[in-house]
């Protein structure tokens, strides 16, 4: 101790040694260089937002899926695609090696192990809500993920912008989930009604002429609503008048009471915005009621399903889809070098290629891991800014474009035709490409939906 | 849209097809509940398990041995089914047996999304009853071109036929002499030395025959997939009580009214989704019992 102390006294006595003013002055230089990224880093550090500071030594994501009810298979796909996408977070693969620019290496997220908990949201939207709930304030989640319905995407969107949760959306169609109702926390890699409108009208008026009236069934809630205008706007801008539209309730599954309303009018061409069991049940009634080889006004009357999966092809069956045009987000044929890994690595680990749910579900999942490894934290808002404007390609759709105003995804978009039995190779090729509708011709003005982001730090 | 005679002859098939299915499901349930006072939420799932077996089979075998097995296999399912859980419910609550067959329910559904996934299961209709109908060259008072689907005016005859072979069965023999008898007064037909419980347990396998039946012509209709029984049972039971609990002809006329009043509304989504409900307040304000229950029945 004495020793020490007259050292310390020594030292003192003595004044500043070389050594000492060397020591200080490179402290001093490292200390100023980083003060701006000091004061940074600790705005975030400070504020701790949603499940923000992330604890331990992994990082944990919410997959909300529909686990049970009417779309329980497109769940479970879902599910499939986001194991994987963990997968190859912690242990790199997959679209890691395509996905430009990428500051993902495949091992975590910042350096944490990725693990994750999953919910059903029974496509209910009160059961999403609880579920998504409990995975933020029970299991500490940093994100959450997943949807298969339109309503339940932008229930869990509100609930977990309010809570300053990032809720990346599954699959979720309507002009809504970016528009009327997009919030700061929510973000959709899927394209809409919109753009599915704006894509296929063209092809339609070029495949069945420009004297064509439509008649619209349409599932009753949010996404139908809007698929429905989308498409009456743009194929009446093509020339097509609009006969009538019907509202039919989400649970019909006998759609013969609105199918005679059809055949009473003089339409020519049956729009039918339903998705999955609504869609199979309301196009193998349409068959039943002999729409595909009815001719109204001197033509063949016509039937169109505007969002198409695999899935719902398979279920109403290749009779019935043969020749019918539609839209997908994306479709594993494609042959690009990020769609052609992630179908070899979900094919190696299932046994059968994802569908589009599942695409866009993996791909939200890495977008949301690179965005936290761009911004260096998961600081929300900080991980929302690295989102915004984020421009990127190798994930199976071209060049694509995260649009900062509306948290849009802009990219190319699939139109899709149903293969006939004799065409169909494999029990996955129900459908096929026609079209690659590119980015710039589907892209709009996110000012036309309204809707307001809201700030980065919630209230 | 205008009512033409075009429109109304559509709204009306439209109205009897909707009604026929509603009349096979109401059927059975109506006639479990009648003669053995058991409340068969499970009924739904009863046709579930019909159109999941008449797909499986029709797709595989074809549909001349679907009709032929499923209506028999789900006979024999509600045998095995009242034998073994149903008849322990029978002196006990209405809530309870509402509870249990509503569990069973559920447990069927999952059990059957387990199998064969939640997405539709397409089935095929047999060439003889696919296409449609020109009713124009049948109906010299329709103008033009006026068609509906031949498979959905077989489901209306398959309905007509099979409630006039119920009725038959109830009235013209011999054992259904016994069961009406029973369904008045059980301890006194025991007491007459007639094995009633044998005779209730062949009702119940009855009842779950018609669904087989509707199972096999309505599986086209209602398509095949986990949510279809859930969907029906509702309207299904509103028709029972409409009809009147534990009224055959009740039941059928209810069947058709609750059809039409579908078909009728369809344009007007907001009256449509609610119509059922609102025909059930109405009826069971002016008559509580139904419109041909027998009184003191659920009055």
């Amino acid at each position: 101790m004495t020793d020490v102390k007259s050292e310390k006294s020594s030292h003192t006595a003595s004044g500043w040694s070389r050594r000492s003013v060397l020591k200080a002055t490179s402290a001093g230089a490292v200390g100023a260089a980083a003060t701006p990224l000091f004061y940074t880093q600790n705005a975030w550090a400070e504020d701790a937002i949603g499940n923000y500071p992330v604890k331990g030594s992994e990082v944990v994501l919410g997959f909300n899926v529909p686990q049970t009810g009417a779309y329980a298979d497109e769940g479970a796909d879902e599910l499939r695609a986001y194991k994987l996408a963990v997968k190859h977070l912690n242990n790199g693969g997959g679209m890691l090696d395509t996905l430009k620019p990428s500051k993902l290496t495949g091992n975590g997220i910042l350096g944490k192990k990725v693990t994750y908990v999953t919910g059903d949201t029974q496509t209910n939207a009160d059961a999403s809500r609880t579920s998504a709930r409990r995975m933020i304030e029970r299991d500490k989640v940093i994100m959450v993920t997943g949807g298969s319905s339109s309503g339940i995407a932008i229930a869990q969107q509100y609930l977990c912008n309010e809570l300053g949760i990032i809720f990346m959306c599954g699959l979720t169609h309507s002009n809504d989930t970016t528009g009327k109702d997009k919030q700061r926390y929510g973000f959709r890699h899927f394209f809409n009604a919109h753009m599915t409108g704006k894509a296929l009208s063209p092809v339609l008026s070029k495949e069945y002429g420009k004297d064509r009236r439509a008649f619209h069934l349409t599932a009753d809630y949010s996404w139908g609503h809007t698929q429905q205008q989308s498409m009456q706007e743009f194929t009446e801008k093509e020339g097509w008048s609009t006969e009538g539209n019907i509202m039919t309730p989400l649970k019909t599954t006998d759609f013969s009471q609105y199918l005679s309303q059809v055949l009473n009018s003089d339409a020519d061409v049956l729009v039918l915005n339903h998705y999955g069991a609504n869609m199979v049940n309301s196009l193998t009634n349409a068959v039943n009621f002999g729409m595909r080889d009815m001719q109204k006004n001197g033509k063949n009357l016509e039937i169109v399903v505007p969002l198409y999966s695999r899935l719902m092809a398979k279920g109403a069956g290749s009779t019935n889809i043969d020749g019918v045009l539609g839209t997908s987000g994306w479709n594993w044929a494609l042959e690009d070098e990020g769609s052609k890994v992630f179908v070899k690595t979900f094919t190696d680990e299932y046994g059968f290629p994802p569908s589009q749910a599942a695409h866009t579900c993996y791909v939200q999942t890495l977008l949301y891991a690179n965005a936290c490894e761009m911004a260096g934290t998961f600081y929300p808002p900080e991980v929302i800014k690295a989102l915004e404007d984020f421009k990127f390609t190798g994930a199976g759709n071209g060049d694509t474009l995260y649009r900062g105003a509306d948290h849009q995804c802009i990219k190319d978009i699939l139109v899709m035709q149903g293969n006939s039995p004799s065409a169909r190779t494999s029990d996955f090729d129900y459908l096929k490409i026609v079209d690659q509708v590119d980015a710039k011709t589907v892209d709009y003005d996110p000012a036309i939906f309204g809707g307001e982001l809201g700030p980065y730090v919630p209230a | 849209m205008d009512m033409t005679l075009n429109a109304f002859t559509l709204y009306i098939l439209t109205g009897l097809q909707l009604g026929s299915i509603f009349v096979l499901i109401a059927l059975g349930l109506t006639l479990i509940f009648g003669t053995l006072g058991v409340v068969n939420f499970a009924h739904g799932a009863l046709y579930l398990i019909a159109i999941y077996l008449a797909v499986s089979i029709n797709n595989a075998l074809g549909f001349g041995l679907a009709l032929i097995l499923v209506p028999p296999i789900l006979f024999v399912f509600g045998v095995l089914m009242e034998r073994g859980l149903i008849q322990r419910f029978y002196d006990r609550e209405h809530t309870d047996q509402i509870l249990v067959t509503f569990g069973l329910a559920i447990v069927l559904q999952e059990l059957l999304k387990w199998v064969f996934g939640a997405n539709n299961i397409p089935f095929a209709i047999p060439s003889w009853g696919n296409g449609i109908l020109m009713l124009h060259d049948y109906l010299p008072f329709l103008e033009g071109f006026v068609v509906y689907p031949k498979w959905r005016l077989i489901l209306v005859v398959v309905s007509i036929v099979t409630v006039a072979a119920v009725f038959a069965l109830l009235h013209l023999t011999r054992f259904g002499l016994v069961i009406r008898a029973g369904m008045r007064d059980a301890e006194m037909m025991q007491f007459l030395g007639v094995n009633i419980n044998r005779r209730f347990m062949i009702v119940f396998g009855l009842g779950s025959m018609i669904a087989g039946i509707a199972g096999v012509f309505g599986g086209p209709v209602t398509q095949v997939s986990p949510e279809v029984g859930m969907h029906l049972l509702v309207p299904s039971f509103l028709v029972v009580v409409i009809g009147g609990m534990g009224s055959l002809g009740g039941a059928v006329i209810a069947g058709i009214l609750i059809g039409m009043a579908q078909s009728f509304t369809a344009p007007y989504i907001n009256l449509n989704t609610v119509i059922i409900y609102l025909i059930t307040v109405v009826i069971l304000l002016v008559r509580p019992r139904g419109l041909l229950g027998a009184k003191g029945v659920f009055e």
